[in-house]
């Protein structure tokens, strides 16, 4: 009962004060932990669909409203969620480290970028491009199988490899995927090289409703197919199968697994959730260019995997949440209060923080934030912080 | 196309992918023992190199702010970051393996290739953040020694900087000693011994763990020189930059046969010339259509037909099974 | 006329080593143990079978159709699945879950039934279901359906090994050590079980087995290997008298021989 009015209240509170409070990003950061403790709360189901239910649908619009930065954080953490979900497929449940799933994002991107603006016209000649601007829907199926195939393009020379020999070659395709998009703007200019491509066209919007919001209940809309596919997924005999590759190839082949062809499925699930999810980003952003899909992102979303639980559906939202928000928030946030401090000529200890470097920018340090959060979850949790039922089984042996 | 041209240019592109080829087989020794002894591909090996080149341009940078860059010989100040790019490496490497990869050795095998990515990652930010404190910048740039920049003119149109040359002589001798250390001394008997089977070695009295640090502390120490000469070769260092040489030095260990010391030197020639012949020509033999841009893909393209078409390397033996 | 699983001639060689020399076999129907010696080549021969090792040289057919070439997942659909010697079960998986994966092969389900949830999925997926369970209840297993492989007793796993094969629906079951670790209760209910399943489903079994009174006690037939060799074959009594199995067994003169691989 406690739990009941303790989590009504928090989230109540929470929005009420991110509503007051617009520009803190500590009132944010509560709001975000009240939703967590809603979910983790043992209150009654009926009562957390329908807080989670209001907060998302209801709520989070009306914050974007008095601060829209805000809503954009909660898109880019949708987005990433889906890339999470569909990297937790491949590395969670099918145990196959790909380290260079950015590269579907990146496929699902271009499909659109380049037919949905003017961009084509070079490749094609004419002016029939940018194509009008309600088949970006039609692109997001169009993304999606793109992606898929050239995931199944990728595992099949590749997928015969094991482990760690797996994670070093996608690792080189996916920089194969970034070299290429920053070199194809020759001899036949495809994607037009580092300086990328603008302006994307952005999709028609029912009752006028605005952009940034529009692509909040877009992404929102696809996170929600992306989570009901990979539940189904996994509580079927695809699922199963794969879950018996990551146990034990070997015994799952004499089981009657056919292999390769239950990898090359986990490869082309994996891919086009991120091709979805490019098409949206590529259409959010209106420019994209090869600097969006470096390594630096599909390690990203492996922390995220990895934080959250390998194989666990609500850890890669969880994880997916918790490192968007740091790089988005925290990080940032640290920037300006390290920046105003030193404005303000603050003295700590006697040393005064106005003689700090300016090349100390705490917002660069993604890669440390990454790094530090799969080496602590390897040593000391490696089944994740909402870990899946059964992989926290597997891992608590060595702990 | 310029036949002359090509023709012309053939000894410089043969000298510029031998030096690469040098550079890649002193870090690819480092993949390769470590695999030889652990089966694991200690991912933060980049790094490894790369703080070995900070090392070295701290080490250089001092001498100069103290006005003794040029009032020391240069062979001597050349073999001075040389070793302490080799000791800064070989400690860090060894303290990498105690801390991250050493409690997960019993852990199935993606979980310690995680955490060596996420020490690749935590070493490029700490190296970037020690330097923006210490001189805010991490981009920095070898100071130039006067006599190493001197070009001996081969031919017309040849010439080669002593740089380079010192380069290929430190290579070889780094490689020359590691050879000895490692076929000719009790220790080298002894990693060879715990790379062939772990528990055998134990059982003959070989603390394994040692070994394994040891292993660790010698690769960490050729990728630290190989750090060195990369900085004085290049010139320009940054946190990153040790990355893709990393990932082209693991190709070489995968090309000469992973866990295979000969096979790691040969593998980084191949892969150097490769390369060299690859950003060269590429451009010229397309019309300029394909650049030096490719040279990566070309790397990247070698790793995953060697992986796909002979995963033992030139050298090396059947890779052993794992999942 | 040819029997219904008959295998001519395999060899299969490592390096130097012939592991097997043109080792004949057949069988119609019951069960057939395979003894020998370690490094006899018993394991090969089942790696063979089941398509995990190429053979050098031979045939095997199933049915009349040939199996060598085939991926291990195939030679399932046909009909025929295995145990392991050194038990290799989905160590993190539920006993349920691992009886459902041995399934796999005879799911008939597509990828758009699985994402629709359409009646037909539901229905499929709670007919496996009733179906694991009833495998579970077969070998005993029954109320630990929820536990995860890993903590089940070894008895248990090597039973559970023999529900997952079982789940695979074959008509050619091969067992690799099934009583090995077992006490003696347990390995004579573990033969019980396998005379029943003959009994009624029309099994047929080979055995590898190294406890000569369960090969002696349940096996219609008996093949004896030696190094690769087939040294004799016949009902358990007749193979018992043989003097060539009691020489490779003493070790009188094969002893001193070196050992091919297993």
């Amino acid at each position: 009962m406690i739990q009941v009015v303790l989590a009504v209240g928090l989230v109540a509170l929470s929005a009420w004060a991110v509503a007051s409070f617009p520009r803190s990003v500590l009132v944010f950061l509560l709001f975000q932990g009240s939703l967590l403790f809603a979910y983790v709360a043992r209150i009654p189901t009926w009562l957390r669909v329908g807080l989670l239910g209001t907060a998302l649908l209801v709520l989070m619009p009306l914050i974007g409203f008095f601060n829209g930065y805000y809503l954009e954080v909660a898109t880019q953490v949708g987005i990433f969620v889906a890339l999470a979900l569909g990297l937790n497929i491949v590395v969670g449940l099918a145990g196959l480290l790909d380290l260079g799933y950015v590269a579907f994002f990146a496929v699902g991107a271009y499909s659109w970028a380049i037919p949905g603006s003017p961009h084509a016209n070079l490749i094609f000649g004419g002016n029939a491009f940018p194509l009008p601007a309600w088949s970006f829907y039609a692109f997001l199926l169009i993304g999606l199988l793109v992606a898929a195939g050239t995931g199944i393009l990728l595992g099949l020379p590749v997928l015969r490899l094991h482990g760690d020999y797996l994670a070093i070659v996608t690792l080189g395709f996916g920089e194969v995927i970034r070299v290429l998009a920053n070199n194809l703007d020759k001899p036949i200019n495809i994607t037009n090289g580092p300086k990328g491509i603008t302006p994307i066209g952005r999709p028609p919007l029912p009752f006028g409703v605005p952009y940034s919001e529009g692509f909040y209940f877009l992404v929102l809309l696809i996170v929600a197919v992306v989570i009901v596919v990979n539940r189904r997924l996994e509580d079927s005999h695809i699922g199963r199968a794969w879950e018996a590759i990551r146990e034990d190839e070997l015994a799952a082949q004499a089981m009657g697994v056919p292999l390769v062809r239950s990898k090359l499925l986990a490869f082309a699930c994996g891919a086009s959730f991120a091709g979805v999810m490019g098409v949206v980003f590529s259409a959010k952003q209106i420019f994209i260019n090869p600097e969006s899909f470096t390594f630096l992102e599909s390690i990203g979303v492996l922390a995220m995997v990895i934080l959250g639980g390998m194989g666990s559906i609500p850890g890669a939202v969880l994880g997916a949440t918790v490192v968007t928000v740091l790089n988005l928030q925290v990080l940032k946030g640290l920037s300006l209060w390290l920046n105003e401090l030193k404005n303000a000529g603050v003295v700590v200890f006697g040393y005064s923080l106005a003689d700090l470097p300016t090349q100390l920018e705490p917002a660069k340090y993604e890669r440390m934030i990454f790094g530090v959060i799969l080496i602590l979850m390897m040593i000391f949790r490696p089944q994740g912080i909402f870990p899946a039922r059964r992989r926290a089984r597997e891992l608590a042996k060595q702990a | 196309m310029d036949l002359q041209l090509l023709v012309d240019i053939f000894p410089q592109v043969v000298l510029d992918g031998i030096i690469l080829g040098f550079m890649y087989a002193l870090i690819a020794l480092g993949y390769t023992m470590v695999y030889g002894v652990l089966e694991f591909i200690n991912f933060a090996h980049s790094e490894i190199f790369i703080i070995g080149a900070f090392v070295g341009v701290e080490l250089l940078l001092g001498l100069q702010s103290l006005g003794a860059l040029d009032a020391v010989p240069w062979p001597l100040v050349l073999l001075l970051a040389l070793l302490v790019g080799m000791a800064g490496s070989g400690l860090l490497a060894v303290t990498v393996e105690r801390v991250a990869y050493r409690p997960l050795r019993s852990a199935p095998r993606l979980i310690p290739l995680i955490s060596a990515i996420g020490v690749s990652f935590f070493l490029q930010d700490m190296i970037r953040l020690f330097e923006s404190l210490w001189h805010n910048a991490f981009n920095l740039v070898y100071p130039t020694i006067d006599a190493l920049n001197v070009r001996l003119e081969l031919t017309r149109t040849i010439d080669v900087p002593v740089k380079s040359l010192v380069v290929i002589l430190a290579a070889l001798g780094m490689l020359g000693v590691l050879w000895v250390l490692v076929n000719r001394t009790k220790v080298g008997t002894a990693i060879r011994a715990v790379a062939e089977d772990q528990a055998a070695a134990s059982l003959m009295g070989i603390n394994v763990n040692r070994i394994i640090s040891l292993t660790f502390l010698i690769g960490g120490a050729m990728g630290g020189a190989a750090g060195v000469l990369f900085g004085v070769q290049y010139g320009l260092i940054n946190p990153y930059s040790g990355f893709i040489p990393g990932l082209k030095a693991f190709t070489a260990a995968v090309l000469g046969g992973i866990g295979n010391i000969p096979g790691a030197m040969l593998g980084g020639i191949v892969l150097g010339l490769l390369e060299a012949f690859a950003a060269s020509y590429l451009s010229l033999l397309t019309g300029g259509a394909f650049g030096a841009e490719y040279k990566d893909i070309f790397a990247f393209s070698v790793l995953i037909l060697i992986l796909i078409f002979r995963p033992r390397g030139l050298l090396g033996e059947v890779v052993r099974g794992r999942a | 006329m040819e029997a219904r699983f008959e295998a001519r001639a395999v060899t299969k060689r490592f390096g130097g080593l012939t592991a097997l020399a043109a080792v004949d076999f057949a069988l119609e129907s019951g069960i057939v143990s395979i003894i020998g010696p370690n490094g006899a080549g018993k394991t090969t021969l089942f790696n063979i079978f089941t398509g995990l090792y190429p053979a050098d040289h031979g045939s095997v057919t199933f049915n009349g159709r040939p199996l060598l070439g085939l991926r291990p997942d195939q030679i399932t659909t046909l009909g025929i699945c295995r145990t392991f010697q050194n038990i290799r079960l989905f160590a993190n998986m539920t006993a349920l879950e691992n009886v459902l994966v041995g399934m796999h092969a005879r799911i008939t389900l597509r990828f758009w039934d699985v994402l629709s949830h359409r009646g037909r999925f539901r229905e499929a997926e709670g007919g496996l279901g009733l179906r694991a369970a009833a495998l579970l209840e077969r070998v005993g297993l029954r109320a630990h359906a929820n536990d995860v492989a890993r903590n089940l007793p070894y008895g248990d796993q090597r039973r559970l090994e023999i529900a997952r094969a079982l789940a695979s629906e074959p008509s050619l079951m091969l067992l690799d050590e099934p009583t090995a670790g077992m006490t003696r209760g347990e390995a004579s209910a573990l033969m019980r079980l396998l005379r029943e399943l003959v009994a009624d489903l029309g099994l047929a079994i080979i055995l590898i087995e190294h406890n000569m009174r369960v090969v002696m006690e349940v096996s219609d037939r008996v093949t004896v290997l030696d190094h690769g060799e087939k040294i004799a074959e016949g009902t358990p009594r007749e193979v018992q008298t043989d003097g060539r199995v009691i020489e490779a067994y003493l070790g009188t003169r094969r002893g001193q021989r070196r050992h091919a691989a297993g």
